[in-house]
């Protein structure tokens, strides 16, 4: 916006920029950006080394032979989705509508968890597919494990889609506390799926009844760090989609005031019968 | 009726009709209602799904056989562990033999079966009965949530079961 804007000679409604907002955008100390990057790095670190040990340093298995490699990356990425992104989304959730607890940093953390654990569901779905065309034989099957996970998706799409609606913050932080909670009844229902019914999909391997996991030696350490890997790249996610919110939070409502004043003193311009001016932005 | 006769009330009841003030918060009231809708309708998909054709995505072979005049032709997924040395290609697919605890049952498959399928290993076979014989168009593999590496000097078991 480099063009001179000229004070508009007595306009019947307001017209002209807001003033530029005074108080400092909350960005994140040195230590904390120090932090995110620690965590970024260390999360890389791990996925590679889960990687090489998962593709060159474990061996095939006895009936999947080559196909178990992805045991190393399925089961993880849905443990970030089910269980820390959506779980904690719940969690940040109840403690907005604790009265005690009651502050929109809990909103803002739960909206970036979903965020997060709808691309880790994505990837659930995806890795799961490519997994069972060569093992069972099928894409997709209607069965409850991979059903109950598709609802749950939807359920946090949702979610998402809800909080585009333009409401107050404290409004929409409320809204979305109870959706994320009533989509949140679906974890249990994702998680003891293979035992409520019958299923196409496998039983847990690690997180079974009596807690004996059924993977030993090398494939089970792979599989721990695999698991680690994956926490660490959602907690870095979460940190950056975390910043990232409180910024957008920061400038509030203020985009659309900002651009309704644009547009008012675009029309106000050409005052003096010359051509329309030029288009303050690019759009 | 005649020109002068004003219009009878509308079913609002008594009182001075109200002018329709688009209020923000009705707005707001209907998107969230739409929402709600959607969510429910997601479960109630859900519910239907599961009550309309079970929850269950397979019968195992034992209670099948034993149900096998009420389910008639009907199509069931039947799930059985592949019977040692039962399986024999066919020009058309692959004939072999579930065992599902005492029950054995013969499986005529049209098509062939998936990669892993292989002895031993349980298997689900989409299909109907015919005579006595499961007849299938389909071959799921149902593998197990157990990992155990494939070792070069792997030795088997007099009873089968490789160590």
């Amino acid at each position: 916006m480099s063009a001179p804007l000229r004070p508009a000679p007595a306009p019947p409604v307001a017209v002209g920029l807001p003033p530029p907002r005074r108080d400092r955008p909350p960005l994140p100390s040195r230590r904390a950006r120090a932090a995110e990057r620690t965590v970024g790095a260390v999360a890389l670190a791990a996925t590679a080394v889960t990687v090489w040990l998962g593709l060159w340093v474990t061996p095939p298995d006895q009936v999947q032979g080559n196909l178990v490699r992805l045991v190393y990356l399925h089961p993880g990425v849905a443990w970030v989705a089910l269980y820390l992104a959506f779980g904690l989304a719940a969690v940040a959730s109840l403690l907005y509508l604790w009265p005690r607890t009651r502050s929109l940093v809990w909103d803002r953390l739960a909206a970036a968890a979903v965020e997060v654990g709808v691309v880790f569901n994505v990837c659930t779905l995806v890795s799961g597919s490519i997994w069972g065309r060569p093992t069972w034989g099928v894409w997709w099957v209607w069965d409850a494990r991979l059903t109950s996970t598709a609802v749950l998706l939807v359920l946090f799409l949702g979610y998402l889609a809800m909080r585009r609606i333009p409401a107050e913050p404290e409004v929409r932080a409320k809204r979305s506390a109870f959706v994320a909670l009533f989509a949140a009844v679906d974890i249990p229902i994702v998680h003891f799926s293979v035992l409520w019914w019958r299923t196409l999909h496998q039983g847990a391997t690690v997180l079974n009844a009596n807690l004996s996991p059924k993977i030993h030696g090398s494939m089970a350490w792979t599989l721990l760090l695999g698991f680690l890997a994956l926490t660490l790249v959602f907690v870095w996610m979460l940190l950056v989609r975390y910043r990232i919110g409180a910024l957008e939070d920061w400038l509030g409502g203020g985009e659309l005031e900002l651009a309704l004043a644009e547009r008012r003193a675009e029309g106000a311009l050409p005052e003096d019968g010359s051509t329309p001016a030029e288009p303050l932005g690019v759009g | 009726m005649t020109l002068t006769t004003p219009a009878p009330p509308a079913a609002t009841g008594p009182g001075p009709p109200t002018p329709p003030v688009p209020s923000r918060r009705g707005d707001h009231r209907l998107r969230y209602a739409v929402v709600a809708l959607v969510l429910i309708g997601a479960f109630t998909f859900l519910l239907v799904k599961g009550i309309g054709s079970a929850l269950d995505f397979y019968l195992p072979a034992d209670q099948a056989v034993a149900q096998e005049a009420s389910l008639g032709s009907r199509t069931v997924n039947l799930e059985g562990v592949v019977a040692p040395g039962s399986i024999r290609p066919t020009p058309s697919g692959v004939d072999f033999v579930v065992t599902s605890g005492t029950t054995r049952l013969a499986v005529r498959n049209a098509g062939s079966p998936p990669q892993l399928f292989q002895a031993d290993i349980p298997v689900i076979a989409v299909g109907h009965f015919s005579g006595g014989v499961f007849v299938s168009d389909q071959i799921l593999v149902k593998h197990s949530s157990t990992y155990i590496a494939e070792h070069p000097k792997r030795v088997t078991a007099p009873n089968g079961t490789a160590r």
